[in-house]
């Protein structure tokens, strides 16, 4: 108990992320399993609900469950973000990888275009994609992704970099060990320490850039609910019924909280 | 001047609070030089950091008495404390390349204490800090004044370092194992220089070191200390010919360069195992955008020599030198070589210098050492892991080791898994580059006689570079020495150490200790 308490104290930022994370998701989770309503089902009788044991945290505009929508939109959400991250990290370490190990020109040509990439704001290029390809839930994690590439290329490549004049990979090289083995069994594991807490951060920019496109309405379409495209139609009832848009907003900050805080106590670790 | 009485150290910084030095007692008097000898782990430079008050009072509980001058340097304000640091003990610390601020011009370093002690003009700083420059015989002061550290070698730069802990004039120099990080020459150069500062100003000195012949080269007393405790205090004399305890002993009797191990000879064997004719390397320096211009730097040149089957031979040469480029070489590391290289054996192997960068650290040691197998033979699981285990035996690990990671391991214990991991695929040559010029003075005696005994029991060849011309005394039979490249001298060890032809043999031999 009391190392536990040491722990804590330690590092009490992945504690705390830990554990807001973790209660989040219980929350989604349960609104998911259990709450008896479609969330996109309307009812005229129930507008604007105030919250009751029928309907726990009330009711929208089109008289919809609060909480079923919530959960649902949370889902959607943080699928989106994680399947950004993961395009991201995966197409981030294959480049990272090749123009970290090998230098050369290859590296000077895709470094470039990675910095052209990022001196644009992610969303601005986000928009830029998805004007090329129509909006919907599949081409906002396909253009998110793209625009998330370049941050994680550049963090494995300068851990390549680090990494690949250590005499470890010198010895594994010695053997007879052949580049990729090399590059994805000898010296990727030990990328991960780093790559984990960008991996966190970069789940909450992707929550906070799916946020924001779907709020502006170029992200998730309607019916189908999103966090940012619940924030934007409760927008319009702010003073007939504030609990809409306070219960959004608290979500979408508690689930960003929670990941930056975790994000922080892993680099912490690492 | 110092008196250090009962001193106890405590680090507060993990769950359960660890005593890392008991009962330490000291006496500095003035103009007198004092010395801590120990491994590292021992806790001297703990206790001298303490001195000069540089533990965190928050995390390092201290208990005792530090009295300098007669003052309570423990229970001493904060701000008083300042007023000494600096002007009255001065510090100097083991890595040159770190403890410079690599922004800031010479100068402004130099100057840096006294801008804080004093409140002279700019114009009268500088004119101290180039006199003090010289002092430390930079003789190039006034251009070396506007320089970055970048600019200079690592012997300037802790020429720098001792210039800018003394220009306060402190009553007592702390130096941090200050000659650890230089080559020979350049060490005993330093330790030249602290001697005649010490004769000339009357500075007091408490030097910390791990080698004992620098400590007997400098100092009047020592202390010897073994995790956290003084197991034995006197006068150099005393301690060094009639040493008391068994630590002691066991410690200089680690001293490399007075017994010799190996007896191997030439004329034992005549079958060659490698021939190295006219080989040249060079680096190329890439440069400007696109990688397009390059200057190329020729590291060695025309380097030959032969080595014959069970022998050990020394590479011997300063930092710069090109030795370890030569066994890169030797192993076709490199691309950009000239020359021929005839290997009479299989798969020569090499052991690095640094046991912590030369294992994966994510990866379990019977990952690592099964590696080799898994690469270049189709052995099973069992196969292999059997092997790893019998390599790990042979370097007298036993095989619970097989599961645990690098960073479980001490640096000896590192050494020996990275030999395992050379004598997997059994090979006949071994390439040792500074294989023990990162650990203890007791640790490196184990190191080297585990090489010895591979050497007489499974006949494998070993080339050993070193720039630590007492290790190569111990084992090596013919030795061969290099400078900026060049191949300046070769034969046997009698004919190396006992009539040396080469002025820069004669230098290497003089910095070593080794006088006619």
């Amino acid at each position: 108990m009391d190392k536990l308490v040491f722990k804590i104290k330690k590092n009490p930022e992945l504690y705390a992320g830990a554990v807001i994370t973790a209660v989040m998701l219980l929350v989604i989770l349960l609104g998911r399993l259990f709450v008896p309503y479609d969330p996109d089902a309307m009812n005229a009788a129930d507008k604007f609900a105030r919250p009751s044991l029928a309907h726990l945290m009330g009711c929208d505009n089109f008289g919809r469950d609060l909480y079923a929508r919530l959960a649902a939109g949370g889902a959607t959400t943080l699928f989106i973000a994680l399947a950004t991250v993961l395009i991201g990290v995966v197409f981030g370490i294959i480049v990272g990888a090749f123009t970290g190990y090998y230098g050369g020109a290859l590296d000077e040509i895709l470094m470039r275009f990675n910095d052209a990439v990022l001196a644009f704001p992610s969303i601005l290029l986000a928009l830029v994609v998805i004007s090329i390809m129509g909006s919907g839930t599949f081409k906002v994690i396909i253009s998110l992704g793209i625009v998330f590439i370049p941050s994680f290329a550049r963090i494995v490549r300068s851990e390549f970099l680090r990494c690949k004049n250590l005499d470890y990979v010198r010895s594994a090289r010695l053997m007879g060990a052949h580049d990729l083995r090399i590059m994805f069994v000898h010296i990727l594991p030990n990328t991960f320490p780093v790559l984990l807490s960008s991996t966190v951060i970069g789940f909450n920019n992707a929550v906070l850039a799916e946020a924001s496109m779907s709020f502006l309405g170029i992200g998730v379409q309607p019916p189908s609910s999103s966090l940012g495209r619940m924030l934007s139609d409760a927008q319009a009832f702010l003073f007939m019924s504030p609990g809409y848009a306070i219960l959004t907003g608290v979500t979408i900050a508690l689930i960003i909280l929670g990941f930056s805080l975790l994000g922080d106590g892993l680099k912490k670790n690492a | 001047m110092l008196n250090v009485t009962d001193l106890h150290i405590e680090i507060e910084d993990s769950f359960i609070p660890e005593t890392v030095v008991h009962d330490f007692d000291i006496t500095v008097s003035a103009g007198e030089i004092v010395g801590i000898v120990g491994e590292s782990g021992s806790g001297k430079s703990m206790s001298a950091l303490a001195i000069a008050g540089l533990l965190s009072r928050k995390d390092m509980k201290k208990r005792g008495s530090i009295l300098f001058e007669g003052e309570e340097l423990l229970t001493t304000p904060r701000s008083r404390l300042r007023q000494i640091q600096g002007d009255d003990i001065a510090v100097v610390f083991q890595e040159p390349m770190t403890s410079l601020n690599p922004v800031k011009k010479i100068g402004w370093q130099v100057e840096e204490a006294l801008r804080i002690h004093s409140d002279l003009p700019d114009d009268e700083l500088k004119k101290a800090a180039i006199r003090m420059l010289k002092d430390v015989e930079l003789d190039d002061a006034e251009n070396i004044y506007d320089k970055y550290p970048h600019e200079l070698s690592g012997g300037m730069r802790q020429r720098v370092m001792i210039a800018a802990a003394l220009i306060c004039d402190p009553k007592l120099l702390i130096a941090d194992e200050p000659t650890t990080a230089l080559d020979v020459t350049i060490q005993a150069q330093i330790i030249e220089l602290l001697k005649r500062i010490n004769r000339e100003k009357g500075t007091a000195i408490l030097f910390i070191s791990h080698d004992l012949s620098v400590i007997r080269s400098l100092c009047s007393r020592v202390v010897v200390m073994n995790k956290g405790r003084i197991v034995e205090s006197g006068s150099v004399e005393e301690v060094f010919n009639n040493p008391k305890e068994e630590y002691t002993k066991h410690l200089i009797g680690s001293i490399p360069g007075f017994t010799k191990i190996a007896h191997v000879t030439q004329s034992e064997n005549t079958d060659k195992i490698l021939e190295v004719d006219n080989v040249s390397a060079r680096y190329k320096k890439i440069t400007g955008y696109f990688q397009i211009g390059s200057k190329q730097k020729l590291v060695v040149k025309n380097a030959s020599f032969t080595m014959y089957k069970g022998e050990i031979m020394g590479l011997v040469g300063e930092s710069g030198s090109g030795k370890t480029t030569l066994g890169k070489t030797i192993l076709g590391m490199l691309d950009d070589t000239e020359g021929r290289i005839v290997h009479y054996s299989q798969r020569p192997q090499m052991i690095f210098q640094d046991p912590y960068g030369s294992l994966n650290p994510t990866k379990t040691i019977g990952w690592i050492l099964e590696e080799p197998l898994r690469i270049n033979t189709d052995y099973d699981k069992e196969k292999r892991s059997a092997r790893a285990k019998e390599m790990l035996s042979l370097v007298g690990l036993d095989e619970s080791y097989l599961s645990r990671k690098p960073n479980a391991l001490s640096g000896g214990q590192r050494q020996r898994v990275c030999i395992a991991l050379a004598l997997m695929m059994d090979p006949k040559l071994i390439i040792a580059d500074e294989p023990v010029s990162a650990l203890d003075v007791t640790v490196q005696e184990q190191v080297i006689n585990l090489l010895v005994k591979l050497n007489k029991e499974l006949g494998i060849s070993i080339l050993f570079i070193s720039h630590d011309l007492k290790v190569v005394y111990e084992l090596c039979s013919r030795i061969i020495v290099m400078k900026d490249g060049v191949i300046v001298e070769q034969g046997t060890d009698k004919e190396i150490y006992d009539n040396p032809k080469d002025p820069y043999t004669k230098q290497l031999l003089l910095s070593a200790g080794y006088t006619d």
